[in-house]
């Protein structure tokens, strides 16, 4: 074999120049730079998710509770090497001589925080070195607080019993939606000064959190030591909360993946054709070469060499484009990943590597042994055929490991049967038109030889070769054609989420007598009429489930904004349980369905809230799908008005405001106690997200397009030498160019709508499928995508075949004939 | 005879070995060392080289010296000039010429042309004719000729006559 490996590295070259194995390599180099580029991007973005996960949690691990943490668990920490920090949030004054402020008090730990960082500057913006909290009897403080309170640096402030001196401005710190979110500034202490503060007193709100940090391993091992954690505490870990972050771009993620998916098929299929063209041109060689003494192992070692140095070269190809792509969505994707990404891991190298054999080896080994077992005498009959037939079993083999290498590549089995199924059924389907074509075209007479009629009859007479060709081009149309609709849903349904109507002020605070002013003023101002929606401020106390004594340990452990509505909120789907009747008297609650599954809430339970100086219960009636990006109020729980009508409330309401300066200040100037939120600011984020999004899924898509072409491509040249062949043949018996041209296109013409027919019918099939199952969308045929895919298809492979053997009609029959 | 085929019955010796007992590797041992062929339709690969594929045996064979002796081979058949030529921009004559050096590049002790001359025109048949037996004289191998044209086998010592699949 050795011999057959060096004569395989010496001719490799002269191979891949010669063309045959042109297809092959371009066919790898688009699998490795789909898989690669997207390995890339998803090890980068799940690297960036955990650091900005642990970042926004200030640690690694985190644990919270309403009460003082004990000790134990510090302890416990630095007996595993672990870091630890403590803090203690909560709403206090800051008094000053002429005024006061509610304000969120963190009290910290020299060694805070674990993860991200605390940037506090002077008052005039440089710099301080800090240990990570103030000295004790010192207060940093948000840039709010010192406008609000109009204070200057090292200025006295009291909070509670104990002075304090203002001693810098936090610019940055990490763990910002740690305790009470939203609307109050913040204020940063030495945590041995709680206990002078004299603020918290038995039933004082306060979140209580350990910090902690260090390798994973001694992580895991401390949350093991915890599996007895009282029901008060809470555990935080940092990739929990990078699950939340990934969801925002989970569905392009999907969509990657799916991409990457399809190209990666569409190539096996263009490496399919390619090989078939390549073994079949390399018959003569190999049969010459056992005329010449060639043993079996020679003509094996020569073909192995042969293509794994196509796996390296072309995988080294697509590394390189794959790393390059992966860069440009990167920066597309900035608006969205918004933080410096870690360097990526080795690991799409060696996916890139795996895939590149798979294809190779899955669509070259039945070829291998054919060019390996070839007989010389070959040579003397002149016959350079290849039969596939006997090797069925070594191509059902090939196909299947394929198979299971996508599922493990991609971790989802799921997906990968839905595409064998599919592929199963769609190459059936096609092989049964193909057959039944062929049928009734034999029964046409094609005595008169006009152009098209002969094209006809040659593909009757081509047989197995048409339907197989068929078969390929649908394939190839059907994935390309099923992605093209994904990509245009999805794009489509990021931007139908902020619409024109998107509000862009968010007001609340209202009071039933602001009511009619507020919608006066609007409705003379600006022509709107808000709609507004009742406020609770609630608490959930306990949750029983009736006729059972099931324990509730998950209880949501903090305020919570309630509302009563007649009807179910437009950006809200009801997905169990019933929605309450117009005048139903009894007392019920529908809860969004994940804060219900994070509670072990079922339908039937009973929840008892208290609101203001009132405690009443509700019975679970219902669970919501909320959709947040909606810019709508949105509750967890929303009371039927029986429930919720006596309540004291106020009122929030959302509106859509054009040329909003004027007219905002004008309103906060005509309603002071009312608090309104301006969120173009998030609304414009959220639109760069999208556009960079659907600009990167355009780029992922470009890669599935050309290897759709290639596909199609490596499927017209597969029989291009017989079809040459024949056209000299005719051109030599006296057919006319216009003859040959017409019999060609028609041929061609006929092959593109069978497939483009077919391909388009089960790309419905398959897109419902992926839409429904895998990216949560309801799926409807997109006309104009099937209409255009099915006249681009069409006019492709007639172009593309017709341009295949223009050389043969043009050139002399002599010449043709001679070389062939 | 050559061991490109087995007998559906019988036995074939070539070169003292029984090649009907021997397996398709072994046979392939035998052609590649003392065993030269010329086909009627040439059989050159048209992406190589004229000097490329007249090295093809050697480079199976694993020789070092494949090219330098490709090179002789192809002054022997008067195409040196040549040799940097594919396939595919030579003639029929020429092509022909490439073929037979490409059989002798081994020092073949056995030499078989099946109708060496039956895709040439008159001028270029002569002139391969007059190759092949001066070659067989020159590298001292034996040559067996299938043919059609009288002339031809009239030019060999020994001449078999197959009739329908019999020899008469």
């Amino acid at each position: 074999m050795s011999r057959g490996l060096v004569y395989g590295l010496k001719k490799f070259w002269s191979e891949i120049f010669s063309g045959d194995l042109l297809i092959l390599f371009f066919s790898i180099v688009l699998a490795v730079t789909s898989i690669s580029s997207v390995g890339f991007l998803g090890d980068r973005l799940k690297s960036s998710m955990q650091m900005q996960a642990s970042s926004i949690l200030g640690a690694d691990l985190v644990l919270r509770s309403a009460t003082e943490i004990d000790s134990k668990y510090l302890n416990l920490a630095s007996s595993l090497d672990l870091k630890s920090a403590e803090t203690a949030t909560f709403l206090s004054m800051i008094i000053t001589d002429e005024d006061n402020l509610l304000t969120s008090i963190k009290a910290v730990t020299p060694s805070y925080p674990l993860r991200g960082k605390l940037t506090v500057v002077n008052f005039d913006n440089s710099p301080i070195q800090h240990s990570g909290s103030p000295p004790q009897g010192s207060i940093w403080i948000e840039k709010k607080v010192s406008e609000s309170l109009e204070l200057n640096q090292s200025d006295n402030i009291i909070i509670g019993n104990k002075n304090f001196i203002v001693e810098a401005i936090i610019q940055d710190y990490p763990d910002r939606n740690s305790s009470f979110v939203g609307f109050y500034p913040v204020a940063i202490v030495n945590i041995n000064d709680v206990d002078a503060m004299g603020v918290i007193q038995t039933g004082s709100r306060v979140v209580y959190r350990q910090l902690f940090s260090g390798t994973q391993k001694n992580l895991d091992r401390f949350v093991e030591s915890l599996d007895t954690l009282p029901p008060n505490i809470r555990l935080q870990n940092a990739i929990d909360v990078g699950d939340n972050l990934g969801e925002d771009i989970d569905n392009s993620t999907t969509f990657f993946n799916l991409a990457s998916l399809f190209t990666i098929i569409i190539s096996v299929i263009a490496a399919m054709m390619a090989v078939r063209r390549y073994a079949s041109r390399n018959l003569l060689h190999t049969s010459l070469m056992k005329v010449f003494g060639a043993s079996k192992t020679f003509i094996l070692g020569h073909q192995i060499m042969q293509l794994v140095l196509l796996i390296i070269t072309a995988s080294s190809f697509g590394l390189i484009f794959g790393y390059a792509l992966q860069h440009l969505l990167i920066s597309t994707l900035q608006g969205i990943i918004n933080a410096d990404l870690p360097p990526p891991s080795f690991r799409p190298v060696i996916l890139g590597l795996i895939t590149a054999t798979f294809v190779v080896f899955a669509t070259a080994a039945p070829y291998i042994k054919i060019l390996s077992d070839t007989e010389p005498i070959r040579i003397l009959r002149n016959d350079f055929t290849i039969k596939l037939s006997s090797n069925f079993i070594i191509y059902l083999v090939a196909f299947f490991s394929m198979f299971g290498f996508l599922g493990i590549l991609f971790q989802d089995l799921k997906l990968i049967l839905y595409i064998v199924i599919t592929l199963v059924v769609v190459t059936f389907a096609l092989y049964s038109m193909g057959r039944l074509l062929l049928y009734a075209l034999s029964f046409m007479q094609f005595s008169n030889g006009t152009g098209w009629k002969l094209g006809l009859k040659n593909l009757v007479q081509r047989g197995n070769e048409s339907i197989l060709q068929v078969i390929i081009f649908g394939l190839s149309l059907l994935f390309l054609v099923v992605l093209a609709e994904t990509r245009t849903d999805l794009v489509d349904s990021w931007s139908e989420t902020l619409d024109e109507d998107t509000p862009n002020y968010f007001l609340f605070n209202i009071q039933e007598y602001n009511l009619k002013p507020i919608s006066n003023y609007f409705e003379d101002q600006a022509q709107i009429t808000p709609d507004f929606t009742p406020l609770i401020r609630g608490r959930l106390l306990s949750a029983k489930r009736p006729g059972s004594d099931v324990n509730f340990d998950n209880l949501m452990d903090r305020e919570a904004n309630l509302t009563w509505q007649n009807l179910l909120p437009v950006s809200n789907k009801l997905v169990a349980g019933k929605w309450w009747a117009e005048g139903d008297e009894v007392k019920e609650v529908s809860v969004d369905q994940e804060i219900a599954a994070s509670m072990d809430l079922e339908i039937g339970d009973e929840l008892t809230f208290s609101a203001g100086d009132k405690t009443f219960s509700v019975s679970v009636t219902s669970f919501r799908e909320i959709e947040w990006q909606s810019f709508s109020p949105n509750f967890f729980f929303i009371l039927s008005p029986a429930a919720g009508k006596e309540l004291p409330n106020s009122y929030i309401t959302s509106i859509k405001v054009k040329d909003s300066n004027k007219l905002m200040n004008n309103f906060v100037a005509t309603f002071p106690t009312i608090t309104s939120v301006n969120l173009e600011a998030i609304i414009n984020q959220a639109k760069n997200s999208i556009s960079s999004a659907s600009l990167a899924v355009q780029y992922i898509f470009l890669l599935t397009l050309i290897a759709g072409v290639l596909a199609l491509i490596a499927s017209i040249y597969a029989n291009k030498d017989q079809r040459t062949k024949e056209a000299a043949i005719m051109h030599a018996i006296g057919a006319s160019r216009a003859m040959i041209f017409k019999s060609a296109a028609s041929e061609f013409f006929i092959l593109g709508i069978l497939s483009a027919t077919t391909a388009v019918i089960f790309s419905t099939l398959l897109s419902s499928v992926i839409f429904y199952q895998f990216l949560d969308l309801i799926y409807s045929p997109n006309i104009l995508i099937l209409g255009l895919s099915f006249l681009l298809a069409i006019t492709f492979i007639f172009v593309a075949g017709v341009l295949s053997i223009r050389k043969s009609i043009y050139a002399s029959p002599m010449i043709t004939l001679r070389d062939s | 005879m050559a061991g490109l085929d087995l007998p559906t019955s019988g036995s074939v010796t070539l070169l003292g070995s029984d090649i009907t007992k021997l397996d398709e590797d072994k046979r392939a041992q035998i052609r590649g060392k003392d065993v030269g062929f010329v086909f009627q339709s040439f059989h050159l690969m048209p992406r190589l080289t004229a000097l490329d594929n007249v090295m093809l045996p050697l480079e199976i064979s694993g020789d070092r010296y494949a090219m330098d002796k490709a090179q002789e081979a192809l002054e022997q058949v008067g195409l040196s000039k040549r040799s940097k030529h594919y396939a595919t921009q030579l003639s029929g004559g020429e092509k022909q010429r490439v073929a037979i050096a490409r059989s002798i590049v081994n020092k073949p002790k056995i030499l078989f042309a099946d109708e060496p001359t039956g895709n040439l025109d008159i001028k270029s048949s002569g002139a391969i004719t007059d190759l092949l037996f001066s070659l067989k004289e020159l590298i001292n191998t034996t040559l067996v000729l299938v043919t059609h044209d009288l002339s031809l086998a009239e030019k060999c010592e020994e001449v078999f006559e197959l009739s329908e699949g019999q020899l008469l």
